[in-house]
């Protein structure tokens, strides 16, 4: 059954992504493995793709808020939309930016369709699971926060993100540390206001509330009016949930969302190796003592007749 | 796209309210023009030509929705409000918040299960969806300064004008390597 | 310093010289030569001038690189957070290094004597291995100063990479302990070698436990980035497992390649017992990592079949997984195998170098060709490249010297 699950889910013509959902569904079966879920009134935020119109206010707010150097273009100058790093890919969060714009011409659709990018600040972050010294960790407010003095700089949050967005200050030699977006928890989020960018956005393309009041309200908009939405709530269930949540009028993977990345938490996948640590701990020193005193059965033997 | 972009910057910041009595000057049903400037940060305040954008509008109802006393021209709304009396306030700020995700705000939604319209937009979002929303269809205005001239606040704030970075070599990739 | 024995130059074998006097510690560390010698055998080498060269032009990199930090020396890529430091320095070395734990768990463990003769040389591997995997990581690490802070000051237990650096710290010492004997035989303390004989089995044992489990981690690790890596190089389940059997084949046939170096190179401080067993070793050693690369083999495939990933192979990735496969694992169990049935130590060899190719293919694969694979391939900054080859260097220049050496290659001769 489980087989023939995987199968048809590859058929389907998933890509990278199937595998892992289908190992997934085989990690049931695992003891402990129940994931998070999130703290009960953690905030998030409902970007309402549809209603952004590519003023990239936020990112100016994003970078007064958080203190970011200056940009390398005024925060007004639509050329940035353009621009293109490697791959051909659109601008993505920097040591400069936690949080970016992008634009996409999507085909059939008037105008292009803007993509707000920034940390999604998962129920159960990649980032924080990754982290050897702890350096992460998930605010009950629903912030996923970065603690710069322990971090040693091994970069693997960065590897574990499953939407690319920590960034490292690689430029600096005696302090480079992990450059995210932390929701303004500290200026903001931790007195009940909204980050930085939900209030400077003019067209209020973000709703900042309680995540679960957020997902009936997102169900409600789509069901209002099924027509002006993808029936999806992208970030409602994607690698166990994210306090950031969105809707769009186009279909995600068109607009460089990855659709694959399965409804487990990253850390799942890693819970079949962290399951066999005590396994070997334990039972490795008994079985290769017994290895030993069998393989040398022979010797202990000898020696006995060579006494007697 | 220079220009909506504009446009939305300019809302960026501001914007609006329907002013003081004193800054409204009235023409047949409705002021001849209101100042909205309650939001102004960035931006300066709005002159809205209220008159000429009753000429242009099919019905009060596509900007002041049900409290006009005509009925909504959205379906959607139709089902409850129906065309009847006149609102007490007819003015945006009376029903949209100027501070919309306060923690008040947050708590006077989370307070009445039974309000229907828990996602209304605040005021800025209010004024910008639906100027730009109308202005994009009609073929109105769409650059932030066309609506809204930036003062100097909001250059810095951009880093535009005066504030612009200097131009670099490298351009800026924007990251990514 | 071949040339040189052939005319009749006795290296240091004991703790005396021919007439009977001691040699001291400064004697010993100029190989029994005098300075002047000494200094005529270093240019002489043709190898050295090339280790000048790469210091003339990687020693101001590397000093740059904790200058300038990171960006200077690297794409500072956020996508391709990790590079050849640690696609190379760490996924590939420590693997390569597999053989401490595999030569100590065959002589000591297993009880298999006839190893003896290069179960110094299998630890010495590990070790060195190891100590530069931890100094490539320290090139790496933007903050190499806390390396420390996982241990000691901000802990985060439940991370597969605190189970790595708590591991490979450990092993480390372990590893130390395991090459006290040699050391303390050559520093004139037998001391040192009685104490370590008494707790051989436990540092065996330990060494055997730890290795499976970072060994594993450095796979584990991959798992964390499920939908990054190509899944023909990930598998949830069974990714440890492949980085832990590929390590066993990798250590061995790494153990084959430098006794190779040793038998071509170092000729001159190898004993009889190590030249005249080595044949014979080669063939033991090809025969261990055979059954490893039939295991490991079958274990990928049964990754494949898991996660029902078949299509895959019909890719351009599916074409570069199946080379990697063909030339880094079925032709070296092919000529491991053929090597053992025809007593042929030199196509043993020849499945060695291969073995350890596709090892390294296969990190280099995981950790940055098929990483990102939907979205860019990134090449290494040159400077990366040029600091690789610095530390590399430092490796064998480091090795080197110390099988010059220590008793290693050759067995002490005690004092009567």
């Amino acid at each position: 059954m489980k087989m023939l699950n995987r199968r048809s889910f590859l058929k389907g013509g998933l890509a990278g992504g199937a595998a892992i959902a289908a190992v997934g569904t085989s990690k049931q079966a695992l003891a402990g493995t129940q994931s998070f879920g999130g703290y009960p009134d953690s905030m998030g935020v409902l970007v309402d793709l549809t209603k952004c119109v590519g003023c990239r206010t936020c990112e100016a707010a994003c970078n007064k808020e958080q203190g970011l150097p200056e940009p390398d273009k005024p925060f007004d100058d639509p050329s940035v939309f353009d621009e293109r790093r490697e791959g051909g890919l659109p601008r993505r969060t920097s040591e400069k930016a936690y949080t970016v714009v992008q634009k996409y011409d999507v085909p059939g659709r008037e105008h292009p369709l803007f993509r707000k990018v920034q940390c999604n600040h998962c129920n159960e972050p990649a980032c924080l699971t990754s982290c050897f010294v702890n350096a992460y960790r998930k605010t009950p407010e629903g912030a996923v926060m970065y603690d710069p003095t322990v971090c040693v700089g091994c970069r693997t949050c960065m590897v574990a993100c499953p939407f690319y967005i920590p960034a490292y200050s690689y430029s600096s030699a005696t302090n480079p540390v992990v450059k995210k977006c932390i929701m303004c928890y500290e200026t903001r989020l931790k007195f009940g206001r909204p980050p930085a960018c939900v209030e400077a956005c003019p067209q209020e393309v973000m709703t900042f509330g309680k995540r679960k009041d957020l997902l009936k309200l997102a169900h409600q908009r789509i069901s209002e009016k099924p027509e002006a939405y993808v029936d999806h709530v992208y970030g409602e269930t994607e690698v166990g949930g994210t306090a950031w949540l969105y809707m769009s009028d186009v279909p995600f993977d068109q607009i460089g969302y990855d659709t694959h990345l399965g409804t487990q938490p990253i850390i799942n996948y890693v819970k079949e190796f962290l399951a066999i640590v005590p396994m070997v701990l334990t039972i490795w020193p008994a079985l290769f003592t017994g290895f030993h005193l069998l393989s040398n059965r022979k010797d202990a033997a000898k020696n006995e007749q060579n006494n007697s | 796209m220079g220009g909506r972009k504009k446009t939305l910057l300019g809302m960026a910041a501001l914007m609006l309210l329907t002013a003081p009595l004193a800054g409204k000057s009235w023409a047949g049903d409705g002021p001849g023009t209101v100042e909205l400037g309650s939001l102004a940060n960035h931006y300066s305040a709005v002159t809205f030509d209220h008159a000429m954008h009753t000429g242009v509008a099919a019905s009060c109802a596509e900007c002041h929705h049900h409290t006009t006393g005509v009925a909504p021209t959205d379906p959607n709304c139709a089902r409850c409000h129906e065309a009847g009396a006149t609102a007490g306030s007819v003015a945006c700020k009376s029903c949209h918040s100027d501070n919309r995700f306060s923690a008040a705000d947050l708590a006077k939604i989370e307070g009445s299960p039974q309000l229907f319209h828990k996602g209304k937009p605040g005021l800025k979002g209010a004024y910008h969806r639906k100027c730009l929303g109308c202005h994009t269809t009609m073929g109105g205005p769409t650059g932030c300064q066309d609506c809204h001239t930036r003062n100097d606040k909001g250059d810095a704030f951009f880093n535009s004008g005066k504030y612009a970075p200097a131009p670099t070599a490298s351009g800026g990739h924007g990251g990514g390597h | 310093m071949n040339s040189l024995k052939s005319q009749g130059f006795a290296p240091v074998v004991s703790d005396l010289k021919k007439d009977g006097s001691e040699w001291t510690v400064k004697e010993k560390i100029m190989l029994g030569l005098s300075p002047k010698e000494y200094m005529a055998v270093q240019l002489r080498n043709p190898f050295n001038w090339v280790l000048w060269a790469i210091y003339a032009v990687g020693l101001p990199i590397l000093v740059g690189r904790f200058i300038f930090g990171l960006g200077w020396v690297t794409h500072s890529s956020y996508d391709y957070p990790w590079g050849l430091f640690l696609g190379w320095g760490l996924f590939t070395m420590v693997p390569l290094s597999a053989s401490g734990f595999m030569m100590g768990t065959t002589v000591e463990l297993f009880g298999r004597k006839d190893f003896k003769p290069i179960e110094r040389l299998g630890l010495l591997n590990g070790l060195l291995g190891y100590l530069f995997a931890v100094m490539f990581l320290q090139v790496d690490l933007g903050q190499p100063w806390r390396l420390i802070y996982p241990m000691f000051v901000s802990l985060g237990p439940a991370a597969v990479l605190f189970l790595v650096a708590w591991h490979v710290a450990t092993y480390l010492s372990c590893q130390v302990a395991e090459l006290v004997p040699a050391f303390g035989e050559w520093m004139g303390f037998p001391r040192a070698k009685k104490f370590i004989k008494s707790i051989v089995l436990g540092l065996t044992i330990a060494g055997i436990i730890l290795s499976t489990l970072h060994q594993g981690a450095l796979g584990a690790l991959f798992t964390y980035a499920p939908g990054k890596v190509h899944p023909l190089w990930y598998s949830s389940p069974f990714q440890w497992l492949h980085f832990f059997v590929s390590a066993v084949f990798a250590g061995l046939s790494m153990l084959i390649v430098v006794s190779t170096f040793t038998k071509w190179f170092m000729r001159w401080r190898c004993d009889e017992n190590y030249l005249g067993n080595l044949s014979k070793l080669t063939l033991g050693l090809a025969k261990g990592a055979s059954l490893a690369l039939i295991t490991y083999l079958v274990i990928k495939i049964i990754g494949i079949a898991h996660d029902n990933n078949w299509q895959y192979l019909l890719s351009g990735w599916g074409a570069w997984f199946l080379f990697e496969m063909v030339v880094g694992v079925i032709l070296p169990l092919v000529f491991y195998t053929t090597a053992v049935r025809n007593g042929n130590a030199s196509l043993a060899r020849l499945g060695a170098f291969m073995a350890v190719f596709g090892l390294a293919l296969n990190r280099l694969n995981t950790a940055l060709i098929a990483f990102n694979w939907k979205l860019y391939q990134e090449l290494p900054h040159w400077r990366e490249l040029v600091i690789v080859i610095t530390v590399y260097a430092t490796y064998i220049v480091v090795y080197r010297a110390v099988l010059a050496r220590m008793p290693i290659l050759y067995t002490w001769k005690e004092k009567k």
